[in-house]
């Protein structure tokens, strides 16, 4: 029989565990509470001053600031934050929350499982950024479909922004230390006991493979203290998240083309690929990284082959910053995408989804590609019907409206937000609980298009002058334009109709 | 996408008849569904048994973890481990893709030697023609008290040495190898150098000892 022990934790709580190890990282030798509702996790080496001073404000005076503000509970399900620290055994822990049940597999691999028995384990996310691993093992379940995978990805961005506003760095953003669930479109980042306080405290792990940026390999020979030597950063974790996302995206790896650099040698071959001759694999002006279909396994298509399902398919907002990340940013940190501008660009995809019309479509939605016939890049099925495309407008002085770059598609069951009346709205974690409620709807009734308002006071048919109070509704044609606010920032739409 | 090949060369000779050889086979199974359940491994890993008693022989060749499937293994004879070295280098050359100017070669193979006894062939002949191939990780596994350490460090200086064949001992062998094998498919690209020897593995359980 194991024991329970009992200690006191940093911050005065009573912290309890099995004396079972549970599971062992990198660093440390994990134990579960008693009702499994947090978890603590025993560095195996002994910890020196400053590592003590960094566990402790990370659990005291950065936690704090994160989660004592306003969003503080929405953000508890993005960051696996440790609470406080322990000692038992001359040895230091951290208590950290339990993941939610979500981020453990529900369904596992095919066959009902029998395949790898992977059942209520983790889901790292090897598993979902992986061709391989999604079309031959996992159950088709644990997938999820082209809307949660993009607000997968927006919970990864969203989560990394909250750190690097906070003046932190992750320092080791890669699969082990992201958790997906991309049936429901969550994520969270675990493991973040080991943030980088910029000259403070120092990265104490490299990176992992794959999500190393190419500054950091290229040196990753010099000596630690060398000052040309580049270490894990904001910069680099800049460069982690784009990767993250493209292959939660296009899953594939954006710099793992078909290019060689050295014949004889693999690893030298890999280090310059992902280090000082890193090339976008669909840069649009030198093809040599181009993965070369003749080398693709079946398993790994369609989403290996950059032809049928180029970046471009992501459409305009995050192409533009995969553009950034890949060409402008890859060899110049300062010129990379922030995370804020990866969390504003996945929003405003979200708002470009359509959804795909043939049933069997196993991504079910598709990133509006501007044209005026559109048509699903993963299952080639056309749109069919009339399609309309609300263009906001917002004011900047009175009666004068201007072009937000933001679009909204119409689909039967579509929401109108509060973020998509007012430009000053932003959907993230600061939202009131009266701003995530819907102000009114769109449905298609007899072959028209209708946008039905239940709470917008002032929403108003500009150009036939007609109010249309709460309950009301108003029939989208093309050219029409909408008010939906007066107010500072309000926003007008002009109304586009595809008829496909 | 570069194959991570995993050779297991298993000594199959007289004395590992009874319970040595069915906890190999056993250990066998774990790693494979340990890896199974390894998102890394399932990508790139690729298995292959070699046995060894009177002959040496690829008994499993070169395999996707997922299509994996045990061998029916029988112990008795000699202990031909010059000619199982020999057989390795042969299938290295052969199974192990090289880059070409189209396209990317496999990783450098990792490799896992078990052994219960000491060479009764030309173990000279099988050094030398490993000597020619690009090996990864070469660990060289001495189990139970009539096993030659020294033999195996003329081969690799990665020896560790398993004080009883028994299938406990050898069970956690098998889960430190699938460990191994699991770092090695996950540390590849580690920008220092591939997989080299055991300082890159993940620390052996405490029935493993690292012959010094």
């Amino acid at each position: 029989m194991t024991s329970i022990i009992t200690l006191t934790a940093s911050d005065g709580s009573q912290v309890r565990f099995v004396d079972e190890r549970k599971a062992s990282g990198g660093l440390k030798d994990v134990f579960f509470s008693p009702d499994k509702d947090y978890v603590v996790a025993f560095y195996r080496d002994k910890m020196d001053g400053v590592g003590r001073e960094r566990l402790n404000l990370i659990t005291g005076t950065y936690r704090e600031r994160i989660f004592n503000q306003e969003g503080g509970d929405y953000l508890k399900r993005l960051l696996v934050w440790p609470t406080a620290t322990v000692e038992h055994d001359g040895r230091i822990g951290v208590v950290v929350p339990f993941f939610d049940q979500d981020f453990f597999f529900k369904y596992g691999s095919r066959n009902d499982d029998q395949l790898l028995n992977i059942r209520k384990r983790e889901k790292e996310g090897k598993w979902f950024a992986s061709a391989k691993n999604r079309s031959k093992f996992l159950d088709p379940r644990e997938l999820g479909d082209g809307m949660t995978q993009l607000k997968t990805c927006l919970m990864i961005a969203r989560a990394v922004r909250r750190l690097h506003s906070a003046g932190l760095a992750h320092s080791d953003l890669s699969y082990k230390n992201v958790l997906l669930d991309p049936s429901s479109g969550r994520a969270c980042l675990i493991d973040l006991d080991g943030l980088v306080v910029p000259g403070k405290f120092p990265p104490d792990v490299a990176g992992t493979p794959d999500f190393f940026a190419p500054e950091v390999v290229a040196t990753a020979k010099l000596d630690r203290h060398d000052p040309k030597r580049f270490l894990p950063s904001r910069l680099t974790d800049q460069h982690a998240l784009a990767v993250l996302i493209y292959m939660n995206l296009l899953f594939r790896h954006p710099l793992k083309g078909d290019k060689i650099h050295d014949m004889n040698d693999t690893q030298r071959d890999e280090d310059l690929a992902m280090g000082e001759r890193a090339l976008f694999i669909e840069h649009p002006a030198d093809a040599s990284n181009r993965v070369k279909l003749a080398n693709v396994p079946a398993a790994e298509l369609p989403w290996k082959d950059t032809a049928k399902l180029p970046y471009t398919i992501t459409g305009p907002y995050l192409s533009d910053v995969i553009l950034r990340a890949f060409i402008d940013g890859l060899h110049q940190p300062a010129a990379r995408p922030t995370a804020d501008e990866w969390e504003t660009a996945l929003v405003k995809t979200v708002d470009l989804l359509q959804p795909c019309q043939n049933p069997d479509c196993a991504q079910k939605w598709f990133v509006f590609d501007n044209s005026t016939k559109p048509r699903c890049p993963y299952c080639g099925t056309p749109f069919r019907g009339k399609l309309p495309i609300l263009n906001f407008y917002s004011s900047h002085k009175e009666g004068n409206f201007r072009p937000d770059n933001h679009r909204l598609m119409v689909y039967s069951g579509q929401s109108l937000f509060p973020w998509h009346v007012n430009r000053r709205v932003f959907p993230n974690e600061r939202l009131t609980a009266a701003q995530t409620r819907r102000v009114g709807y769109f449905v298609l009734h007899n072959g028209e298009w209708y946008f039905v308002n239940e709470t917008l006071p002032g929403l108003r048919d500009v150009r036939n002058k007609r109010n249309i109070p709460p309950g009301d509704k108003t029939k989208l044609e093309d050219g029409a334009q909408l008010l939906f606010s007066e107010e500072n920032g309000g926003r007008l739409c002009v109304v586009q109709m595809v008829d496909g | 996408m570069r194959r991570l090949p995993v050779y297991l060369l298993i000594d199959t000779s007289g004395s590992m008849t009874g319970e040595p050889i069915e906890a190999v086979k056993v250990g066998l199974q774990t790693m494979v569904s340990a890896l199974r359940s390894d998102p890394y491994a399932l990508e790139t890993a690729f298995l292959s048994v070699i046995t060894f008693s009177d002959r040496a022989a690829q008994t499993v060749p070169l395999t996707e973890l997922v299509q994996f499937q045990i061998p029916d293994l029988r112990a008795c004879g000699m202990t031909a481990l010059g000619g199982a070295l020999a057989l390795l280098a042969d299938c290295i050359e052969r199974d192990v893709r090289k880059t070409t100017a189209e396209a990317k070669g496999d990783w450098k193979p990792v490799c896992f030697l078990l052994t219960d006894g000491q060479a009764t062939d030309d173990l000279n002949r099988g050094i030398e023609a490993l000597r020619r191939v690009k090996v990864g990780t070469l660990v060289a596994c001495a189990a139970g008290p009539a096993a030659k350490p020294d033999e195996l460090r003329k081969i690799t200086e990665a020896v560790v040495t398993l004080d009883t064949a028994d299938s406990n001992t050898l069970k956690a062998f098998f889960q430190w190898v699938s460990a191994s094998v699991s770092v090695s498919s996950q540390k590849l690209d580690l920008t220092k150098k591939e997989v080299g020897g055991l300082d890159e593995l993940p620390p052996p359980p405490p029935e493993v000892n690292v012959a010094l």
